[in-house]
C-alpha cells in the first residue's frame, strides 16, 4: 500500500507539472499583450514598454516559466498583473467558495443517485426502474444554463422560496444559514447531470452484482432482500460506484464554472473566465493548477477507497 | 470601450421609438418632481435619508484605485469615494443638460494665464480624506506625481500609462501656497480641465498620500481612501463592494446610508434579482426583458453618452483611399433602419464624429442621409461601376459594442445593394481588440469600434496621423496634414469658444473626407425600481449617487 501510494503521488506531481507547462504555452499562443489590456486603447507604445518591463513581461519565455516554477516551490504564485495583489489572496477564497458549491452537488448526487440506482435494479424492468431511468437519461441531457434558468424562475422568482443568485445577502450578508439558503438551487442544478450519470451506473452494477452467486448462496440462506442488497450486493457494486463518483467530482469542477456564471456564485470558473479575457496570466495558471490538484487528489481518495472496499485491488497494485 | 472589465457587455436596447422616448422623458419627469413610477407608489414625497441601495452591475470591477483603474464600471465605483479637482455636474440628465458643465470639485476656483499655459487651482478649505489626512496642495502635488514624475518615489507607470493623455503636456506641477497648486504645460491645451474630469480610463481622483505611504502602489487597490462622498467599507471579490455615507463629507451629504455593488454578469441573472428585489437597480438590462419589466412597474432610464459605433476605413488600401468609395459606403448605410428596425429604436442614427454629448456637437449634420442611388454613382465615378469585395472586420460580443455581428450584417446587406461584396471577420473580443489595435490589416477595407468621450479632443485620439495603429488608436492609417494642423490649432487654443468652433471645423473635415463612418449613438439604459428615487442619469458614461434616496 505505502508503495502504491509513492508511485501515485509521484505520478501526480508528474501530471500537475505537466498541466502548469500547458497552460503556460497555451497561454503564450493567445493573442493580445497583457500590458496593452491594463492600460487600455489610449495607451501610448513608451507606456506600454514601461509596463511590459515592470510586469517582467520582457523576458525571455524559459525564464519567465523557471521563474514560476521556481516561486511555485517557494510557495509564492507571483501577483495578479491586473488586480497586482498576491495570486493566492485572490484564487484561495475562489477555489473554496468552487468547493462548496461542489461539494454540495456531491451530497446531492450521492444522496439522491445512489440510492435512485439501487431501488431501479432491485426493481428491474418495473414501472419505477423505467421511471427512474428516463429521467436520468434526461437529466444527463439537460443543458445545465436551461435547468437553472427554469430553477431560478419557478422557485425564485414564482414562488420566491429561494434567492435568485449569490452567496450571500448583500444588504445584510447573513451567516451559515444565508449560505446554505443561497446553496440550495446552484447545487441542485450542478448535480443534476452528475446524478443522474450515478444512478445510471449504479442501477447496472447493481442488477450485476444481483445475480451474482454468493448472493443467490445469501438468499437460499434466508438473509432477508434488505440485508443482501444494501450490505451484501451494494458493497461488491460500490467500487466502480465510487470510481465514478471521483470522475464526476472533476465533472462537477469544470461543470459549475457555468453555475457559477449563470447563479454568480463568485467561485474560481468565473474568475478564470474574466482572468483569461484579462490575460492575467498568474492567475489562470493557478487556478487551472488548483483544478488539476482537486482533481487528481479526488480520484487519488477514491482509489484509495476502493482499495480499501475490495482487497483484490490492492493485491492486483502490489 | 475599455477592455479592462468587459464594462459593458451585452449592452441592449428596449424598445425606443416615439414611444420609448415619451417614456424615458416620462421617467425623467417622475424622478425630477420625486414622484414613484409605481402607479400604485403613490407620492414618494421629500427625500428621506437611509437606507442600503444594491446595484446589479454586469461586471466586477478591477482595482479600486483611481489612476490605475480602466473601464466604465470600475470608475462608476471609484467616482462615488474620489475626487478630481475640477468635476463635472452629473447632477442633470441628458435632456437638462446635453453636455455635463464643469464644476469645483476639490479645486473652488482655477485662473489659466492668457497665454493658456499656466493653471492655478486655489483648493477648497475644510476638506479631509477618509482617513483623517488634510486635505492640501501637498496632496495634489503628490498624486500629480505619481501619474507623471518616473523620479518620485511612489510614481507608478500603470497610472503614468493609464492617464497619459491628461498628463502629456505638463511641464510642472508645484504647491505656492498651501491651499494653492500651479500647473505649468508646455502648450496650451484646451481639453485639459475636460480631461481632468474624465474617468474610463484612468482618472485624476485625489487619493490621500498618507495611505498611499501607507499601503504603497498597489495595495492602496484595498484601501480606498479619498474625499468623495462615500467611503470604502469592504469588498469580497465577485460578491460585493459595499461603500457608506461620509459623514464628513464637505458638500451635501448622500441621503443613502450605504451602497452595495454587486457584480451579475449574467444579463438574465440581473434581470431576475432585480425582480426578487435583491438589487434595486441594474445596469444594461437583457433586451427581450426591458418591456416587461416596465409593465411590473419598473423605470428604465436613458441618457445620450457620448458613445458612438462606428466604422473606420483602411487608407491602405487601394479601393479605400478614394474618398468617393469612403462617401459611397457612408451614403449606402441606412442608418435609421438599423436604429428602428434592427435595434427596435435604443439607439440613435450618427452622422458625424462627434457625438451628441460634446461641446462642438452640430444638430441636424445629416452628411450622410441615406441615399443609395448616390453611393451607386459615386462609386461608378470611382471606377467600381460593377462593385468591388472587401472585408469588414467586427468583434462576436465586448464591451459598449452593442449587438455587433447582427449590426456589420445588415450593413453586409445595405452595401449588397450598391454592389459591394462585404465579408465579415469576426473575432472574440479580447483577441479583436489586440487586432484592431494593431490597425487594419490588408485587405481589411473597414474595421468596427464602440467609443466616444464628452471632450472633441477624442477626434483627434482617433483620427491624428501621428497616432496611427500601433502607437495609437487611428487604426485605418489615416493621414490629414490639413486636419492635423485644425486639432493642433484647436487643442492649444486658448478660449473655449474658439476652440469648439476649430474642433467644429476639424469633425466637419473628418465627416467630408469620409475618415470614419459613425454608424449609431448608444443611450446607456438603467432599469430602477419604484423604490429609487432622485437617480440622474447624465450625458456620460457613469454618475453620482448623492442624489438618490429610498422610499
Amino acid at each position: 500500500m505505502a508503495g502504491y501510494l509513492l508511485r501515485r503521488l509521484g505520478g501526480m506531481v508528474l501530471v500537475l507539472l505537466g498541466v502548469s507547462l500547458l497552460v503556460f504555452l497555451i497561454m503564450q499562443l493567445v493573442p493580445g499583450d497583457p500590458a496593452r489590456t491594463l492600460l487600455g486603447p489610449t495607451a501610448t507604445a513608451e507606456a506600454i514598454a514601461a509596463v511590459r518591463q515592470d510586469l517582467g513581461l520582457n523576458q525571455p519565455l524559459v525564464n519567465q516559466y523557471l521563474d514560476y516554477l521556481g516561486g511555485l516551490l517557494r510557495g509564492d504564485l507571483n501577483n495578479s498583473l491586473v488586480m497586482a495583489q498576491p495570486v493566492t489572496e485572490i484564487v484561495f477564497p475562489k477555489l473554496g467558495n468552487t468547493i462548496i458549491l461542489a461539494a454540495g452537488a456531491l451530497v446531492i448526487c450521492l444522496v439522491v443517485g445512489v440510492p435512485l440506482g439501487v431501488l431501479a435494479a432491485t426493481r428491474q424492468y418495473s414501472l419505477f426502474d423505467r421511471g427512474a431511468m428516463f429521467l436520468s437519461l434526461a437529466g444527463a441531457s439537460v443543458p445545465v444554463y436551461w435547468a437553472a434558468l427554469v430553477a431560478i424562475s419557478i422557485f425564485a422568482l414564482q414562488l420566491g422560496w429561494l434567492p435568485t443568485s449569490g452567496m450571500y445577502d448583500v444588504r445584510n450578508p447573513g451567516g451559515f444559514g444565508d449560505l446554505l439558503l443561497h446553496l440550495v438551487l446552484p447545487a441542485a442544478t450542478a448535480a443534476v447531470v452528475p446524478t443522474a450519470v450515478i444512478a445510471r451506473l449504479t442501477r447496472s452494477v447493481m442488477v450485476e452484482a444481483l445475480q451474482q452467486d454468493h448472493i443467490r448462496m445469501l438468499r437460499a440462506n434466508g438473509v432477508s432482500e434488505r440485508q443482501i442488497v444494501w450490505r451484501h450486493a451494494l458493497r461488491n457494486a460500490l467500487p466502480p460506484i465510487v470510481n465514478i463518483v471521483g470522475l464526476q467530482v472533476g465533472y462537477l469542477l469544470g461543470g459549475v464554472i457555468f453555475i457559477e456564471v449563470v447563479f454568480s456564485w463568485p467561485g474560481l470558473g468565473g474568475q478564470l473566465y474574466t482572468s483569461i479575457t484579462a490575460n492575467d496570466m498568474p492567475i489562470i495558471q493557478a487556478g487551472v493548477l488548483f483544478i488539476a490538484v482537486v482533481f487528481v487528489v479526488v480520484n487519488l481518495v477514491a482509489d484509495i477507497v476502493v482499495a480499501l472496499l475490495d482487497p483484490r485491488t490492492r493485491e492486483a497494485v502490489r | 470601450m475599455l477592455p479592462q472589465n468587459d464594462s459593458r457587455r451585452l449592452r441592449t436596447r428596449p424598445p425606443r421609438g416615439r414611444l420609448g422616448a415619451a417614456l424615458a422623458a416620462l421617467a425623467v419627469l417622475l424622478s425630477a418632481c420625486g414622484g414613484s413610477a409605481d402607479a400604485g407608489g403613490g407620492a414618494a414625497g421629500e427625500p428621506q435619508s437611509g437606507g442600503t441601495l444594491a446595484i446589479g452591475i454586469e461586471s466586477d470591477t478591477d482595482v479600486l484605485d483611481p489612476h490605475r483603474a480602466g473601464g466604465w464600471v470600475t470608475y462608476r465605483v471609484n467616482r462615488q469615494m474620489y475626487e478630481a479637482l475640477v468635476d463635472e455636474d452629473l447632477t442633470k440628465s441628458s435632456e437638462e443638460a446635453p453636455i455635463p458643465e464643469i464644476v469645483p470639485g476639490l479645486a473652488e476656483s482655477w485662473d489659466i494665464s492668457p497665454d493658456g499655459l499656466t493653471y492655478t487651482f486655489h483648493l477648497r478649505d475644510g476638506v479631509t480624506f477618509h482617513d483623517g489626512t488634510e486635505f492640501n496642495a501637498d496632496a495634489v502635488v503628490f498624486n500629480v506625481r505619481r501619474m507623471t514624475d518616473p523620479g518620485f518615489e511612489y510614481y507608478d507607470a500603470r497610472s503614468a500609462g493609464q492617464t497619459v493623455f491628461v498628463w502629456q503636456h505638463l511641464a510642472s506641477v508645484t504647491a505656492t501656497d498651501p491651499m494653492t497648486v500651479q500647473m505649468t504645460l508646455t502648450q496650451p491645451f484646451s481639453p485639459f480641465l475636460r480631461l481632468l474630469t474624465q474617468g474610463g480610463g484612468g482618472s485624476t481622483g485625489i487619493i490621500s498620500p498618507t495611505a498611499l505611504q501607507q499601503y504603497g502602489n498597489d495595495e492602496i487597490a484595498d484601501h480606498p481612501t479619498g474625499t468623495g462622498p462615500f467611503r470604502f467599507v469592504d469588498r469580497v471579490r465577485g460578491q460585493r463592494i459595499t461603500l457608506e455615507r461620509n459623514d464628513d463629507y464637505w458638500g451635501e451629504k448622500p441621503y443613502l446610508d450605504q451602497v452595495v455593488f454587486r457584480p451579475l454578469p449574467d444579463p438574465s441573472t440581473r434581470v431576475s434579482a432585480l425582480r426578487a428585489g435583491e438589487v434595486d437597480m441594474i445596469s444594461v438590462p437583457s433586451p427581450d426583458s426591458v418591456a416587461s419589466l416596465e409593465e411590473a412597474g419598473f423605470t428604465v432610464d436613458y441618457s445620450n453618452a457620448p458613445h458612438l459605433w462606428y466604422l473606420s476605413f483602411n487608407m491602405t488600401d487601394p479601393i479605400f483611399s478614394d474618398v468617393r468609395v469612403r462617401q459611397a459606403v457612408n451614403y449606402a448605410i441606412n442608418r435609421e433602419g438599423m436604429a428602428e428596425d434592427l435595434l427596435r429604436g435604443t439607439v440613435n442614427p450618427a452622422y458625424s464624429v462627434l457625438p451628441p454629448a460634446n461641446s462642438a456637437y452640430q444638430e441636424n449634420q445629416e452628411t450622410y442621409a441615406y441615399d443609395p442611388e448616390r453611393a451607386r454613382q459615386l462609386l461608378a465615378e470611382a471606377g467600381y461601376a460593377d462593385g468591388f469585395s472587401t472585408t469588414l472586420m467586427t468583434s462576436v460580443d465586448g464591451s459598449g459594442q452593442i449587438v455587433p455581428v447582427p449590426m456589420a450584417e445588415y450593413i453586409q446587406q445595405d452595401l449588397a445593394k450598391v454592389g459591394i461584396d462585404v465579408q465579415l471577420d469576426t473575432t472574440e473580443w479580447i483577441s479583436y481588440l489586440s487586432k484592431w489595435a494593431e490597425g487594419l490589416p490588408p485587405g481589411t477595407g473597414m474595421g468596427q469600434m464602440s467609443w466616444g468621450m464628452t471632450t472633441p479632443y477624442w477626434i483627434n485620439i482617433v483620427t491624428n496621423s501621428s497616432l496611427q495603429a500601433p502607437n495609437g488608436s487611428n487604426v485605418g492609417h489615416y493621414s490629414n496634414p490639413e486636419l492635423d494642423a485644425l486639432m493642433q490649432q484647436a487643442a492649444t487654443a486658448t478660449d473655449e469658444a474658439t476652440a469648439d468652433e476649430l474642433w467644429r471645423q476639424a469633425a466637419q473635415m473628418i465627416d467630408q473626407d469620409a475618415a470614419l463612418a459613425p454608424i449609431v449613438n448608444d443611450k446607456a439604459p438603467y432599469v430602477l425600481s419604484g423604490d429609487v428615487q432622485g437617480f440622474v442619469n447624465p450625458s456620460e458614461e457613469w454618475w453620482d449617487l448623492k442624489t438618490v434616496w429610498l422610499s
